[in-house]
Formats: C-alpha cells, structure tokens, sequence
C-alpha cells in the first residue's frame, strides 16, 4: 500500500471510507476503496466480490476501471481510476444549466456504458446519477457495481432503497422477481430527463406507492391491455386511471423533438417494450453527437 | 456472466502452459510421482464434487470451485495451505460469486464434518479441524492468489451449443456432459479453454457412442491437435481409473503429501509468510499517513 498516497478523503461507502490517492511511482492519481473484512458472517462480502470480479473483466472507457485489489492484512483495498466528480454533484454545480451538447454527449455515453455491460449480460441494477461518474475531459462512467454510493453523497435519512426508488422501474416496484436489462433502461430514461432538466429529478417519489402515482400521472395508469401480465406481478394493486395531461414538452422543456422521442422510448411501463441500449444508440438523436464522444 | 471469452480473465491471465505448470508443482514433485500428484487432486475434486452435492450446488458452481482449487495449487505448493481446508474455501468462494447465495457458516462446517466421516474415511482420520475463521483467512490467500480473477467460463454451454448443432442432444450430450466433469479431475482446465474441452468430450462421445461427426468436425476452424492432447489427458485418466482403487491407496500416498507445519495457523504458511509480513508492514505505514 505504499505505493500509493493518500492525498483526501473523496467519500463515505457501507464498505469504508474512499480516498483520493497518488501512485508514488507513476504519479496517476486514483480512488481507493477499502473494504472492510469483519469476521463475523461472510468473509469477503459477496457485494464487494461482485464488483470485484465483473469489474475486473468489464474493460470499457465508459466503465470504471478497476487497476488492481490490494490485499493487506485483514483488509481488501480497490484501486480506481479517478474521476473528479459524480453526475449528483454535477448537477449541484451546474447552476440549473446543462448545455444541450453536453447532455447529448453524457446520454450517449451512458448508454454506451450500459450497452456494454448488457453485451456481458451484466446489469447494473443500480444506476443513479450518484453511480455515474464524469471526469474532467468529460467522460462519463459507470460505478458501484454492487458497492454502496461511496462517491455519492452520504445517505442519511433514506434507506438505500428509497433513494435508489427514483430510478426504479414500475415492474420492480410490482415486484416483478424476472427483470432484465429492461431495468437498467428505465433508470437511464429517468436519469436523461434529468440530465435534461439541469438536475430536477423525474420522479421523486417518498415511497412505493407515491413512485408509481408519479410514473403512470405523467405515463398513463397502465393496464392489462397496454402491460400484458400486469395485474399477475407479486405486489399488483390497482391505481387511479390516471390520464395523460402533462405533454413532453412540458417535462422536459429544453430537450428537442428527436431527445423528447428517445426519452418516450425509454420510460414505457411494459418492460419487454422499453428501447434497448443497442437500439438507443441509433436513435436519430445522436446523429449529430460530438465528435469527441465517437 | 457470459461474455466475451477472449477478453476474459479467464483467457488472459489464467490459461497456463504446461511447462510454467511443472515447474511451480517441481517441489512437490519431489516427494510424489506425477501419478500420485494427480490422485490427490483427484482425491479432493471428489471432496469439493461431494460437498457441493450435498450443499445442493449446481454443477457450474460446483466446477468453479474446483478450478478455483486448482489454479491455488498451480501456484503453491501442497503444504502452503491445507487442501482439506482449501476445498471447502473453494466452494464457500464459489458459492457467492455464482450468485448462489451464501450458505450458512456452520453448514459449510457441518457438511466438512460429515463428509470426512461417512464419505471419505478412507482419506482422513479423526475430526474435522477446522473452523469457519480458517475458512475466511483461506479466501483471503485464495482472492490475492487468483489475483481476484473470479469469473468462470466452462465447457457446459458450448457443449451443449455443439450438440443443439448436431442434432446430438439426446444421445452424445449425457455422456460428454460427464467427461466434462471427469475432465475437473484433470489439468486439461488450467491449460485449455472451455470450448476445446467441450470438443474433446464431445469427440470421446462419439467414439463410445458410435456416431460419425467428422464431417461436421472437419467444418470446425479450431486447433485439432489440441483437441487430441486433451483427449489423450482423459484417455488416460480413464486407464488410471481402471487400476486405481482411492479407498485402498490414497492413505500412502497422503502420508507423503507435504504438509504444512502444524503448529501453524494456515495463514502463515510458509510461503505466505513473508508476503504477510511485508503486508503488515505496508500497512503500518499506511496507517501512520493521516
């Protein structure tokens, strides 16, 4: 471990603390994440062997790179790339103004993410702006592969999952046992419409039941028809009809016609129509993507 | 996970050739035959294979836990940490990262003990030793051993790929799905990937089963003559089979197995121990930096 130094504390994760560090030979500056070894019930915790090991073979530029696991005594110490921020604290400093390019630029990039890590047929399960890190040239990349927020910030009067509830699927909230990539879909159709409101969260619910009101007043209360299987899901239970009256328009202002048609695709009910990552990226909206993303 | 082999760990980092192979085992080649070397490693296969039937694994979990046994002896001597500890380690590691849930602490025990009594008598004496810490320190050396290189790719899929292909499934994929686990019991996983084992078993199958699939073998862009060495490995592990009686034998050939001293936890170990101590000392320094 002395190869690297530590240079401050970036954050707060279930695991341990996170630090910004320097590699005293190379000088890269990087993140480690300690976990911690208790010996209770588990020996290594299987969520912290599970971002271990997806990690170690997920190599993308739009995926956190895992440089190495040191192991000292009763200890496990993840070495990662550094990125300066999160997207949660991007939108913090971004003083309510996302330029349009940028946001196109962000969108793509997560979904190549995404696109990535479904062609490895893993799912994240957990994406959140707090989950998605932005360095300083830009890029974009995904974390907290089965790890707490430790970049993000520090829960505190919210369980895990009712923060993470915003960016959760309405067939998660039914319980549906059998999701797939579907689910990550819907968290980045949830995370766009933020993106493109400067920060303003899309759903922001307090809980099970005030997420779901949320989803079907702007998407339409679904129904057997629309959602083949419905009512069968574990925790179904029948909500208000509401009907449409909010337009696109309306939700997300400043996100062009070709952006609002993406984000439509993204956040419908029936998870087995959801747009994939694959097909996302062809959409007519990242025709004119920066050049520097491509 | 089912990506993309040759990007993989597994690809990389963790298909050895035979000669780095031998030369990490030569110093328990020292004391044991190649032969005997080879039925110790068969001795535990059946240990972790039992115990993860009896855990009610599946077989996919069951044969990374088995590789996981063999890449930690590929490295390491026999006496650097107990086999009996390091096989039950291996399936306990095994079990989280294949996403088969936990299984309780004293299970994990309680199964070790059973089985050592009413399965493998023949192979140990006396009471089960150890304890779910020793287990726990074991994963430790095991993750930095592997270098944390967790995620299997297996003969299973591709097999039954080859068989859909075939029109084979009913009669050669039973009996290649077996020589896929016969095959754990050889070093054909350390040194060949899944899909040319599957190949081999799948060509062993035909022979036993009469079945022509040289035409379709002969479409295949793969490396045949490497097919032939593996299928030459379970050739002969079958004529070991044969003539080899575990119950009646594997006491001698224990007896000789290099040991770790037993006054020692398992972690310090010879060969760890000056790692460990380089290790506390990394640490010591780190937390002195405020």
């Amino acid at each position: 471990m002395q190869k690297y130094e530590k240079l401050e504390k970036i954050g707060e994760g279930t695991y341990g603390t996170v630090f910004k560090a320097k590699n005293r030979e190379t000088l890269e500056i990087v993140a480690l994440k300690r976990v911690r070894l208790d010996d209770d019930d588990e020996g290594v915790p299987s969520s912290a062997l599970r971002e271990i090991c997806l990690l170690k073979e997920l190599k993308h530029k739009n995926v956190v790179r895992l440089h190495d696991v040191v192991h000292s005594e009763r200890k496990l110490t993840l070495v990662f790339e550094y990125c300066d921020q999160d997207l949660k604290k991007y939108f913090d400093a971004c003083n309510g103004e996302i330029d349009p390019d940028i946001v196109k630029s962000f969108m793509c990039q997560l979904l190549r993410g995404i696109a990535f890590c479904h062609s490895n047929n893993v799912l994240h399960r957990d994406l959140k702006p707090q989950n998605l890190l932005i360095n300083k040239n830009g890029e974009l990349k995904l974390a907290d592969f089965g790890l707490a927020r430790a970049f993000g910030f520090p829960v505190r009067f919210y369980s895990a999952e009712v923060v993470t509830l915003w960016y959760r699927p309405p067939d998660v909230l039914f319980g549906a046992k059998m999701y797939s990539t579907s689910i990550d879909m819907w968290s980045a159709g949830c995370i766009f419409a933020e993106l493109a409101n400067a920060g303003r969260p899309l759903f922001p619910g307090n809980d099970d039941d005030d997420q779901l009101k949320r989803i079907f007043k702007l998407l339409g209360t679904p129904t057997e028809e629309t959602w083949p299987g419905l009512t069968q899901l574990p925790n179904y239970r029948p909500f208000p009809m509401y009907h449409v009256s909010t337009t696109w328009q309306q939700v997300v202002p400043k996100l062009n016609s070709k952006g609002r048609d993406l984000l439509q695709k993204l956040l419908v009910c029936y998870p087995a129509d959801r747009l994939s990552a694959e097909d996302s990226l062809q959409h007519p909206y990242f025709v004119d993507v920066n050049p520097s993303v491509k | 996970m089912a990506g993309n082999f040759w990007a993989s760990s597994h690809y990389q980092q963790w298909l050895v050739d035979r000669q780095d192979l031998y030369r990490e085992r030569a110093h328990d080649l020292k004391v044991l035959s190649e032969e005997d070397y080879q039925k110790i490693m068969m001795l535990f296969s059946n240990v972790i294979q039992t115990l993860g039937e009896q855990l009610k694994f599946r077989q996919q979990v069951i044969a990374t836990a088995t590789i996981y046994f063999k890449r930690f002896y590929a490295r390491n001597s026999l006496k650097c940490i107990d086999p009996w500890l390091m096989a039950p380690t291996c399936a306990f590691l095994a079990s989280k990262v294949e996403e088969y849930g936990v299984i309780s602490n004293s299970r994990l025990i309680t199964t070790c003990q059973n089985i050592v009594k009413n399965k493998f008598g023949h192979a140990f004496n006396g009471e089960y030793p150890y304890r779910i810490q020793h287990v726990f320190e074991a994963e430790f050396y095991l993750l930095e051993m592997m270098d944390c290189c967790l995620i299997m790719y297996h003969p299973y899929r591709p097999l039954t790929k080859f068989c859909a292909d075939l029109n084979a499934e009913a009669d050669l994929l039973p009996i290649a799905w077996r020589m896929v686990n016969d095959c754990l019991r050889t070093d054909a996983p350390l040194l060949y990937p899944p899909y040319l084992i599957a190949l081999s078993c799948l060509h062993l199958a035909s022979i036993v089963k009469q079945k022509d699939i040289k035409t379709w073998c002969a479409e295949l862009a793969v490396d045949m003559d490497k097919v032939m060495e593996i299928t030459r490995m379970m050739v002969n592990l079958y004529d070991l089979w044969k003539t080899y009686d575990e119950k009646k034998d594997i006491q001698a050939i224990l007896a000789r197995m290099p040991k770790p001293s037993p006054s020692r936890p398992p972690s310090e170990a010879p060969n760890l121990q000056d790692s460990q101590q380089q290790q506390q000392q990394q640490q010591q320094l780190l937390s002195s930096v405020p």
